[in-house]
């Protein structure tokens, strides 16, 4: 689910995936022949190199910077082992090492869910290495409160496999970074979880009971690792099992508490702590036609909903998402609402809310761009805010509200100008960087592909003309000039191609 | 050549006649201001900030007028005007007060009795040219006149007090000696007062005047009440620069022109009927070039905006000379004057208290640019991103029927606000089934709840926020004014 409300951001700048990066691009791991006696027990956790491959959205014609890191594994099956996506995503190679062998493995993404963080690797080909480690059993259960787990994997601090110990501290929601726009279930562990236990299991016994994944860095906070548990585990296993990953399905609604008195009596509603006023209903989404603003949520799939949004699921207290957390997208749902002072009763299809990505981390994504007479357009996404530390107002308008105020059913993508690749035609297109293309040539653009066929048309009159959203002076290019100038610019900047879109 | 010298004679021989009485210095003719200051807190609207008192110079005009910077005299609460020499003090108050144009006049509380005896009142020198000679006059802690020569050498237009506004500023060169406890330095030309110093760059060693032709201005609208203050345009424009641009816009290759990029609803422009997209080539007879400059016949080089506003009085017509879709238009625009409170979003309070009203603990606010700026420097950044567009934005929702943006800037925690505490921010669209067009709308909305409750439509958030009328009259007449010592539930004025 993405969140409905937002998390404080100073606790959010500390929290971070534990991936060890590698200090250097291309350093080589010393090579020669290490094997212990420690660790044989655990010798279906394995370690993961993932070389990687990080684009840059300021020149996305150029090839990607290669980069890396290393993180953790384990065996769950023959020649499956489950790991974070963030240890192996843009991966360009990725190599597993048994514990306490230098001997390195290829293997491959099978499947990926960047919205959990979860990942299934394979060795390719398949090596007979393993064929004696025994896989891990994954939990059917969430450990309680105040339990022991150990972590295991190859943190920071030295080469060999590496144990930790600590405690179940809270279960809640959390937002998983990677995406930087999900939450879901996680599990608190005092347990140290440091860079390079990523991807590690948490086990209780010699059962997992999550797979270790991010924690907080620096000051913020001492102790707090986290894990993603079983039911996140089971559910992505169980979504990838027809061979592909769906994606979560998504309410896409907010709601907000009834635990003022004048709320229940407005609304004529019992006083019986139960239910959320729902105060945003994508129309597009999972409950758009059904639910709308004012609604009062009561149920889902007949747990009731207490006043604050939470339910009780085997007599443990969590968020009402949890209902949708553990269905699939296409899975029915059944709605119990209070509206107009009675009980109403729905049944949704469950959907995935693309939307939402906007703010999301993008990954295994080649950078959709368009060049035209030194002009860059790129589609608005969270790489392209950072990229390019977009300011101006109207396009973080776009960005901030894209979902919540629907503006993506007018504009499948928003099409920003990012930067000028400097020429005679285009010195007097400076002060427009960073702004939203509004129309090309009087066309309203919706998406970089409208805008590459209404940049290839000739326009009208004499000049191809460019208009930005809430800018009162166009940009104006002279028509005879645009394509000399287009062709001399890629040459000099080394632009190989002035496009790429997406198919 | 030969005119020049000729004028620079009769200047002489016009001067000479008031050599008769002493001539000005320091001690004759400029004196400590101090002035305590106390604005409202604007995000608890109902109590003033901490009192700071600063001392700044001013002036001695005729009529025992004592010119200093708004600045100075921003939320003056308590004035001194002292003698330097003899620490002599009275009280004063705020005559005038422009915090467009940065000037204030101060004049004595009562009788000022033998105060200003043997002190001689400065006059204005409007007529200041570049590489002119000019004396800073300061105090030294103990009284004593100390002077700065400074070099006049260049005009331009740069803000004065307020952010985004730009007048004409005289730039001279030369140091400065910064004396303790002096906050705007009169500057004197020949024995005359050629500006107020605003701001000055110890490194580069460079001044900022206020030049006497806008304190003349001042002093002009001052001496015919009402005050006027500056007229508006209301429009923005952009430099016609780009060759591309030029040929599109069908403007010939050498002439300047700026294209008007935008056309504030109601204010002197949109009146008078310039639209987006026209092209500016001549004001009052002045070509204007394509950066946005004219030529003036006294400083040469400047910005437009000087004609539109820092040289014109409101009711003064502006010729425009336009171009629309290729055809030259003749255009009047009277110049009117807007008030900050005139705009959606006021763009300075100075002198009064922020409008408000509170709900059972909800507090309501009309949207100030100083409210934005309690976020800090960075407020475009850190404030709330609905009231920022806002504030960018205002003519969508002036045209939106909106007279201001009543929003709800916090809730304070009370009986009736249970479950509501993290709200802030939220624009107001109806309360009680009445669109909100500003305060005093909101006051008579909620007059007439609904069944014993109150019902208000936010933009964000909840999007409605429910309370009860029984409880919030409870808590505006007991909890609030005991818990957090608010005395008036209400400032609509």
């Amino acid at each position: 689910m993405f969140p409905s409300s937002p998390l404080p951001s100073a606790l959010l700048a500390g929290l971070a995936a534990v991936l060890l990066p590698w200090a250097a691009f291309a350093q080589d791991e010393p090579a020669g022949e290490k094997t212990s006696s420690l660790g044989k027990q655990y010798e279906s956790i394995v370690n993961v190199e993932c070389s990687a491959l990080r684009v840059d959205y300021r020149t996305p014609w150029n090839a990607a910077t290669p980069s890396g890191g290393t993180g953790t594994a384990f065996l769950i099956g023959p020649n499956l082992f489950l790991t974070n996506a963030h240890v192996i995503s843009d991966a360009s190679r990725i190599v597993i090492k048994k514990v306490g062998a230098s001997t390195p493995h290829r293997a491959r993404v099978k499947f990926v869910a960047h919205d959990c963080d979860l990942a299934l690797l394979e060795l390719d080909p398949p090596s007979p290495a393993f064929l004696q480690a025994v896989p891990l059993s994954i939990s059917t259960e969430i450990p309680k409160l105040d339990t022991t787990v150990k972590v295991v994997g190859y943190p920071i601090g030295g080469e060999r496999i590496s144990v930790t110990r600590g405690v179940v501290s809270r279960v809640d929601y959390q937002e998983f970074t990677h995406s930087g726009v999900d939450q879901h279930l996680a599990i608190q562990i005092d347990a140290a979880i440091n860079p390079g236990n990523s991807g590690g299991p948490v086990l209780q016994g010699n059962t997992v009971v999550g797979v270790a994944f991010q924690g907080y860095t620096g000051d913020v906070a001492q102790n707090t690792g986290y894990m993603i548990p079983t039911p996140v585990i089971r559910r992505f296993l169980k979504d990838v099992a027809d061979g592909s990953y769906d994606h979560y399905g998504e309410l896409a609604i907010q709601h907000y508490p009834l635990l003022n008195p004048a709320q229940r009596k407005a609304l004529q509603l019992p006083d019986n702590d139960r239910g959320v006023m729902i105060t945003a209903v994508d129309s597009t989404g999972t409950c758009g036609g059904a639910l709308k603003v004012g609604d009062v949520l009561l149920a889902l799939d007949g747990y009731p909903i207490d006043s604050t949004g939470s339910i009780d699921i085997d007599g443990e207290q969590t968020e009402m998402a949890e209902v949708v957390e553990r269905k699939f997208v296409g899975d029915s749902l059944k709605l119990k609402i209070w509206r107009d002072r009675q009980e109403q009763e729905f049944e949704v299809k469950l959907k995935v809310f693309p939307a939402y990505l906007m703010q999301a981390h993008q990954y295994e994504k080649q950078p959709e761009y368009l060049v035209h007479a030194g002009l860059v357009f790129q589609p608005l996404s969270h790489e392209l805010m950072t990229a390019f530390s977009l300011t101006n107002l109207r396009t973080r308008y776009y960005y901030e509200y894209y979902a919540q105020d629907e503006l993506y059913k007018d504009l499948p993508e928003v099409v920003v100008l990012t930067s000028i690749l400097p020429d005679a035609i285009n010195t007097w297109v400076r002060d427009y960087v960073g702004q939203v293309v509004e129309s090309i040539n009087g066309v309203k653009i919706k998406s970089l592909r409208e805008a590459a066929e209404a940049l290839a048309k000739a326009p009208d009159g004499t000049h191809m003309v460019i208009q930005f959203a809430g800018e009162g002076r166009p940009v104006a290019l002279e028509k005879a000039l645009i394509a000399p100038a287009h062709e001399r610019i890629l040459r000099k900047y080394g632009v190989a191609s002035d496009r790429y879109l997406a198919p | 050549m030969k005119f020049r010298l000729l004028s620079a004679a009769l200047l002489l021989v016009f001067a000479l006649p008031s050599q008769g009485t002493a001539a000005p210095s320091p001690e004759t003719s400029i004196l400590r201001v101090n002035i305590t200051s106390q604005g409202f807190n604007f995000a608890l609207p109902w109590q003033k900030q901490r009192p700071s008192t600063r001392r700044g110079l001013g002036a001695l005009l005729p009529g025992n007028r004592v010119l200093v910077t708004a600045e100075l005299a921003q939320d003056a609460n308590y004035i001194e005007l002292e003698q330097a020499a003899s620490g002599k003090r009275i009280t004063a108050k705020v005559e005038a007060v422009d915090y467009e144009i940065n000037l204030a006049t101060i004049v004595p509380d009562e009788d000022p009795g033998s105060f200003f005896q043997g002190m001689e009142p400065l006059e204005l020198d409007t007529a200041l040219k570049p590489k002119a000679a000019l004396d800073v006059w300061q105090f030294e802690t103990n009284g004593t006149p100390v002077s700065s020569s400074v070099e006049f050498n260049r005009v331009d237009l740069g803000p004065y007090f307020l952010e985004d506004q730009f007048f004409l500023v005289f730039q001279a060169n030369g140091a400065v000696q910064y004396r303790s406890g002096t906050f705007t330095l009169p500057v004197i030309h020949q024995g005359k007062l050629a500006g107020m110093l605003v701001r000055y760059n110890s490194r580069d060693q460079v001044s900022d005047i206020l030049p006497a032709t806008m304190v003349d201005r001042f002093l002009k609208d001052v001496a015919t009440p009402p005050y006027e203050g500056l007229p508006s345009f209301g429009l923005r424009m952009s430099p016609s620069l780009d060759p591309q641009l030029r040929s599109f816009l069908k403007l010939d290759a050498e002439n300047g022109g700026v294209l008007v990029t935008d056309v504030t609803p109601g204010f002197s422009a949109a009146v008078a009927g310039v639209q987006q997209g026209d092209v500016i080539l001549e004001m009052n007879g002045h070509k204007i070039d394509a950066r946005g400059s004219y030529e003036d016949p006294d400083y040469g080089l400047l910005g437009s905006g000087h004609l539109a506003r820092g040289k014109a009085l409101a009711g003064d017509t502006l010729k425009l000379l336009l171009l629309r879709q290729g055809q030259r238009l003749e255009l009047n625009v009277t110049l009117l004057r807007k008030q900050p409170q005139d705009y959606l979003v006021d763009p300075y309070v100075f002198d009064r208290q922020p409008r408000y009203l509170i709900l059972g603990g909800v507090l309501f606010q009309e949207l100030t640019l100083p409210f934005l700026q309690l976020a800090g420097k960075e407020w475009r950044d850190r404030a709330a991103f609905r009231l920022v567009y806002a504030q960018a934005n205002q003519d969508e929702y002036l045209k939106a029927g909106r007279k201001k943006l009543v929003f709800i800037s916090g809730v304070l925690p009370a009986p009736c606000t249970l479950g509501y505490e993290r709200l802030a921010g939220l624009i107001v669209n109806r309360v009680n089934g009445q669109e909100i067009a500003d305060l005093a709308a909101l006051a008579e909305a909620v007059k007439v709840p609904l069944n014993g409750i109150h019902r208000i439509d936010v933009v964000d958030g909840p999007r409605t926020i429910y309370l009860d009328e029984a409880q919030a009259k409870q808590d505006n007449a007991e909890f609030l004014p005991s818990r957090y010592r608010i005395t008036a539930m209400e400032n609509l004025k």
